[in-house]
């Protein structure tokens, strides 16, 4: 299966579930940004977690398909059309040799994901085909997706990946009547999201701490696969931890505070090692969350403890799981 | 949640990864016992530890929580208690007094002035002679403090007290892979090109990261590090072996 860009949008690279065993060598996760998302694109079509997806960021994505495709489009507000029909989200579609698909967003969400039956075939770098751009390796030649790139699928599909293409395949496009909604694994759906308390969290002074758990804060223009810069109140630190860090080991989801006083939410591509006070970490469910963030938008942070964010995020796992049973179910397959 | 030692302290910075912080200042005894427990932890992983990563005073360890969870030989209810009690367990029995010999690794580095861009300026700052920078630099013997910032970017420490300089007030929007700066008390490489605010000093002819080999990073924490000058004519040599 291939497709042809036509129109890339802002910014579509391939990525999966991240690039795990070389932070040492401070080589960044990676990984589509939202993962819940990549990971239902995948289940949705038999695939492995770990196959390669693309990530759009908002609308604006034409592709051509260069042949029959099976492929599954997640995403919070975005829709594609094939040939001028409304094709709807977050199910199995079947879309025949020569259509031409439009991605289009609305204004729930900001990055969508396509999968493919059998994943994108890209070479592994490292460990994962997700594309890292600072140091222009994996994914589709280490860059973003350009327009005449021709994106293919690995031939070699799963058994289920066999049977849903075998149930949907014709002339015509095709695509299940049910589908699997997103919203469904969030346990959050408000902009408030969940934060453990960071290491550094007591080096804040009363007020900023206050501040920090109450007032609102707002994405800024200043966000990318990197980290999310925030707009809000000044955190200052108390008098007697004015001290520099030593750069430490961070994660995805970490929230440090600038020298200034300013947030900013650690994402996919973010430093293995860092020197900034952490206040806070975002509980990895709600990470689906922030990562749908647009600029402008307005988010509180409440805490919970550590137990709490372990528990959810396994039971979430667990949950996902369970999707894999369910889409074989649908298709008889068990 | 955390848990308390004499001489360590454990604490979870995400629903994935616990840290070991030993104190909070930069110590030779400090970095030896963090590279020998991560070698420890290395020959002994449980299951579903992903990596672990080395800073000044802590050791993290990346972990999955499903396979963790699910581990019976890890004590605990939750996965940072399992790997909590892990990682004190393997940092009480961590014998600090073993020294593993090590390879100094030699680093050509062209100190011509083409590629030594605060050359000048470190002299004017420090009053003395460019040649003296350039002997001092390159007669330690550094170790690896840690890996960070960007993938191969090795923070060296033990460099001579008087080449200690501030980070340039502005930085520059591009570095050139390869070259060589100082900020602060340290030393290190920018292994590809990116913004960065270290006075360079010169350029290594030599490839810091690369995904094709084996360990990607040439330089790894724990590493013993020299610097060799090399004239600007064996610096192009370096480049035509490799075209």
């Amino acid at each position: 299966m291939r497709i042809r860009i036509k129109k890339p949008g802002l910014l579509s690279t391939i990525q999966d579930a991240g690039r795990i065993k070389f932070l040492a060598q401070a080589v960044p996760i990676s990984g589509a940004l939202d993962q819940l998302l990549s990971g239902i694109a995948n289940k949705l079509l038999g695939n492995a977690d770990n196959d390669a997806v693309i990530e759009f960021t908002y609308g604006g994505i034409l592709f051509t398909t260069e042949t029959d495709c099976l492929i599954a489009l997640v995403g919070l507000g975005a829709f594609f059309k094939a040939n001028e029909i409304k094709i709807p989200l977050n199910r199995p579609v079947f879309i025949p040799k020569g259509t031409q698909v439009f991605i289009e967003n609305n204004t729930q969400g900001s990055h969508s994901y396509l999968a493919v039956a059998g994943g994108w075939n890209v070479p592994e770098v490292l460990g994962s085909k997700s594309t890292f751009l600072t140091a222009s390796f994996g994914g589709f030649e280490g860059r973003q997706l350009q327009e005449n790139d021709v994106p293919s699928s690995n031939e070699q599909l799963s058994l289920t990946s066999q049977i849903i293409l075998a149930q949907l395949q014709g002339e015509k496009i095709n695509y299940t009547m049910w589908s699997v909604p997103p919203k469904q694994f969030l346990t959050n759906t408000a902009n408030t999201i969940r934060v453990i308390l960071g290491r550094e969290f007591e080096w804040f002074d009363e007020s900023a701490i206050a501040d920090f758990l109450t007032k609102p804060y707002q994405l800024t223009a200043n966000c990318n696969r990197m980290g999310y810069h925030l707009d809000g109140p000044v955190l200052n630190r108390k008098n007697s931890h004015q001290q520099e860090l030593l750069s430490t080991a961070v994660a995805p989801g970490i929230i440090q505070v600038t020298g200034s006083g300013a947030l900013i939410l650690l994402m996919a591509d973010c430093q293995t090692t860092g020197g900034y006070p952490r206040i806070a970490k975002v509980a990895e469910v709600d990470m689906p969350l922030c990562a749908q963030l647009k600029p402008g938008d307005l988010l509180n942070f409440e805490p919970i403890s550590m137990e709490q964010a372990e528990i959810l995020y396994l039971n979430q796992e667990k949950d996902l799981r369970k999707l894999n049973h369910a889409i074989q179910f649908k298709f008889n397959i068990i | 949640m955390a848990h308390n030692h004499t001489k360590f302290l454990i604490y979870p910075i995400s629903e994935k990864a616990v840290s070991i912080e030993f104190g909070q200042k930069i110590e030779a005894e400090i970095m030896k016992r963090i590279s020998n427990l991560n070698r420890l932890i290395l020959e002994n992983p449980f299951i579903g530890l992903d990596c672990t990563v080395p800073a000044y005073t802590t050791l993290t360890l990346f972990y999955n929580p499903v396979k963790v969870i699910s581990d019976k030989n890890l004590s605990g209810k939750f996965c940072f208690d399992k790997v909590s009690n892990y990682l004190s367990q393997m940092a009480q029995t961590n014998d600090n007094s073993i020294e593993k010999p090590k390879d100094i690794i030699n680093i050509p580095v062209c100190y011509d002035e083409q590629f030594g861009l605060d050359l000048d300026e470190l002299s004017i700052l420090h009053q003395v002679p460019k040649e003296k920078i350039i002997k001092l630099h390159s007669s330690a013997i550094y170790t690896v403090f840690m890996i960070g910032f960007v993938p191969g970017f090795a923070y060296l420490g033990g460099m001579p007290e008087l080449l200690a300089s501030p980070r340039k007030l502005t930085p520059r929007k591009f570095i050139p892979a390869g070259s060589v700066g100082i900020a602060g008390q340290q030393t290190g490489i920018y292994p590809l090109e990116t913004p960065g605010g270290w006075q360079i000093i010169g350029k290594t002819p030599l490839t810091l990261f690369d995904v094709n080999r084996e360990q990607p990073s040439l330089l790894k924490a724990g590493d013993s590090v020299k610097f060799n000058p090399i004239s600007l004519a064996n610096f192009q040599s370096y480049h035509e072996d490799k075209d």
